[in-house]
């Protein structure tokens, strides 16, 4: 009895990184843009599909396929970054979510229209389980594990110490005065952008061994996880996303094994309503901003 | 427009009656003169007007963004499904019910949603969508799951001895303009009242508001439980022309296609809804444009409208109208 709880947690922390990597460039977006980015699923499955087509169109290693995706979906994000989100600085709250809605039904429905919208079968990555402290776990989870702590303490640092990070925090403070001190604000914007869609298509690589099926609508399931755990997290705060997506993860899965798997999917709202009664401005954040 | 200048010139007629007339005579027609299948998609048009006339009131003149309309959608359907299915009541009864049970859950879904600013509440509302789905699939008990309700009768009407069955599409389209023209006549009755100029302060500036003594609150969430009412009667309306309700009637896409509608053909515009209706939902549906195609084609769309064109068509559809009545 135990044990299976704290395999569930296991998993669900698991779990609770594929959200943590996502939700992260979602959050970073929206501190310097205050758009929530509805599109930010799409990228994960962009890169999804960028390392399923290397690998079973091109026949490239699944090492090599990570890179194709991750660089595919930079370059789509380039260009969604200079074409749309550049425009969203200073635009009002609502233009952002529907601009970002439009984005996301574009790129998803290309991607169908291209490749069909059946489930595709993912045949790279690390599957075999390795057995740790009793537990067995797939080696491609604890991958997904050291990733996410990577990620989470290289953001950390580079929020904090390097320039891009130092810009991105004043951008996500004050727009007007960055541009007066002359920080090139929309390069700022397209840098933060280029990198969360990087780690949400970074993610979407590394979750597709786990998931083994692809398909078009993978984005939409990852951005209706990911949308809960940003707000629950403080909007643009990403220490308080990371525990966030780490309560959700874990509670998906409690949710799955004793109340029934149909129900996970709805974790995140359900908990995302009952604590915007309770505390609206989010669980780690002192005060109400958005 | 002043009278000397109509009187000056001979063309500058209003000529907003008779054309008024003529749409009316154009839309009484249209069984006649189109193919089935384009009747088939002015009656999908006419009953995404319902739900998208209610997403106005809240987007356009309260200055609300809500994706929470395919949730009460949804609702509405299961209301006239479940009625019809285990009662049997007419649909009469059931268009009217699906209308308070979607206004009435509006309320206490309301009261939390509406305290939130914007992004919050837009978080929300798209809750209930995703909320609203997994519910109509496992409480299998009472909607069936993912298999749906099926067998819907179609509407029919009895007083005394008199009995019509609406089984063609022809029937079905003037069951579903008339229902039509009611809520659009609800709608302008509600914006031109006093109510109307106050939810548009609220929308202008809710502080102001406020301070001018309209209850903003109370506002807000009248407005919030009539667009869920009209969502409602669209899904009864719904439910009722495809004889199925499947947890698909939640779907993010249906509030997605009821905001093009409004935003596209122009937030706060009771024509524009009217128009947008028939281009976004009829237009393409007669066209038989696949889904994906569509779904590109409404990203593209709103990425436009939010961008180029803030106020849709509105601005279009206002200059043809003071042409046609006769201003320069």
């Amino acid at each position: 009895m135990f044990s299976t709880i704290l395999e569930q947690i296991i998993n669900g922390v698991v779990t609770g990184s594929v959200y943590a990597i996502v939700a992260v460039g979602m959050t970073m977006i929206f501190g310097v843009l205050r758009a929530i980015n509805f599109a930010h699923g799409e990228y994960y499955m962009l890169g999804t599909f960028g390392s399923w087509f290397a690998i079973d169109y091109l026949g490239l290693s699944y090492e090599a396929s990570i890179v194709v995706g991750v660089l595919s979906t930079i370059v789509v994000a380039y260009v969604v970054g200079r074409l749309v989100m550049q425009r969203m600085v200073g635009a009002p709250a609502e233009s952002g979510v529907l601009a970002t809605l439009g984005i996301a039904l574009v790129l998803q429905n290309t991607v169908i229209l291209v490749f069909g919208g059946g489930y595709k079968f993912f045949s790279g990555g690390y599957i075999e389980p390795v057995s740790i402290l009793g537990f067995s776990l797939a080696q491609q989870r604890i991958i997904i594990l050291i990733v996410c702590l990577l990620v989470f303490v290289g953001l950390e640092l580079m929020v904090t110490y390097s320039r891009m990070g130092k810009s991105m925090r004043a951008v996500s403070q004050n727009v007007e005065c960055c541009e007066v001190v002359g920080i090139d604000v929309p390069q700022v914007v397209l840098r933060t952008f280029i990198l969360g869609a990087a780690l949400a298509a970074l993610s979407g690589v590394l979750t597709a061994p786990v998931n083994v099926s692809v398909y078009g609508g993978m984005g939409e399931l990852i951005t209706f996880k990911t949308l809960p755990i940003i707000i629950m997290g403080g909007l643009g705060n990403v220490r308080g996303t990371f525990f966030a997506a780490m309560i959700l993860g874990i509670a998906e899965s409690l949710v799955a094994t004793y109340v029934g798997l149909q129900f996970r999917d709805t974790v995140g709202f359900a908990t995302l309503i009952l604590m915007l009664m309770w505390r609206p401005h989010g669980l780690f954040s002192t005060q109400a901003r958005f | 427009m002043s009278l000397t200048e109509v009187s000056q010139t001979q063309q500058s007629r209003d000529l907003r009656l008779p054309f008024g007339l003529v749409l009316l005579a154009l839309a009484l027609c249209a069984p006649l003169l189109a193919s089935t299948y384009v009747v088939h998609a002015l009656i999908i048009a006419l009953i995404f007007m319902l739900p998208a006339h209610g997403l106005n009131l809240l987007v356009g003149y309260t200055g609300l963004l809500s994706l929470a309309q395919a949730a009460f959608f949804g609702i509405g359907a299961y209301a006239s499904g479940l009625l019809a299915v285990t009662y049997g009541t007419p649909f009469y009864i059931n268009v009217i019910a699906s209308g308070l049970v979607a206004g009435a859950l509006a309320l206490p879904l309301g009261i939390p949603a509406l305290r939130l600013r914007s992004t919050s509440f837009v978080m929300c509302t798209l809750g209930f969508v995703i909320i609203g789905q997994a519910i109509a699939k496992n409480w299998i008990s009472l909607t069936r799951g993912d298999m749906g309700l099926s067998g819907i009768p179609k509407p029919h009407f009895a007083l005394g001895p008199l009995s019509f069955t609406v089984s063609g599409t022809m029937a079905f389209y003037y069951l579903a303009l008339a229902i039509g023209i009611l809520a659009t006549l609800a709608v302008w009755m509600i914006v031109r009242s006093p109510a109307g100029r106050n939810m548009i302060a609220i929308r202008e500036n809710e502080t102001l508001a406020e301070s001018v003594g309209i209850p903003t609150w109370r506002y807000k969430l009248i407005v919030f439980m009539l667009s869920a009412a009209f969502a409602g009667v669209g899904g009864s309306l719904y439910a009722h022309y495809l004889t199925v309700v499947s947890p698909l009637t939640f779907q993010m896409y249906y509030s997605t296609t009821m905001l093009i509608i409004v935003l596209g053909g122009g937030a706060g515009t009771i024509s524009g809804v009217v128009f947008g209706s028939l281009l976004f939902v009829g237009l393409t549906e007669a066209l038989r444009v696949t889904p994906e195609l569509r779904m590109i084609a409404y990203g593209l769309c709103l990425l436009v409208l939010v961008f180029w064109f803030k106020q849709g068509f509105a601005p279009v559809i206002n200059r043809l109208w003071n042409f046609i009545g006769g201003a320069k």
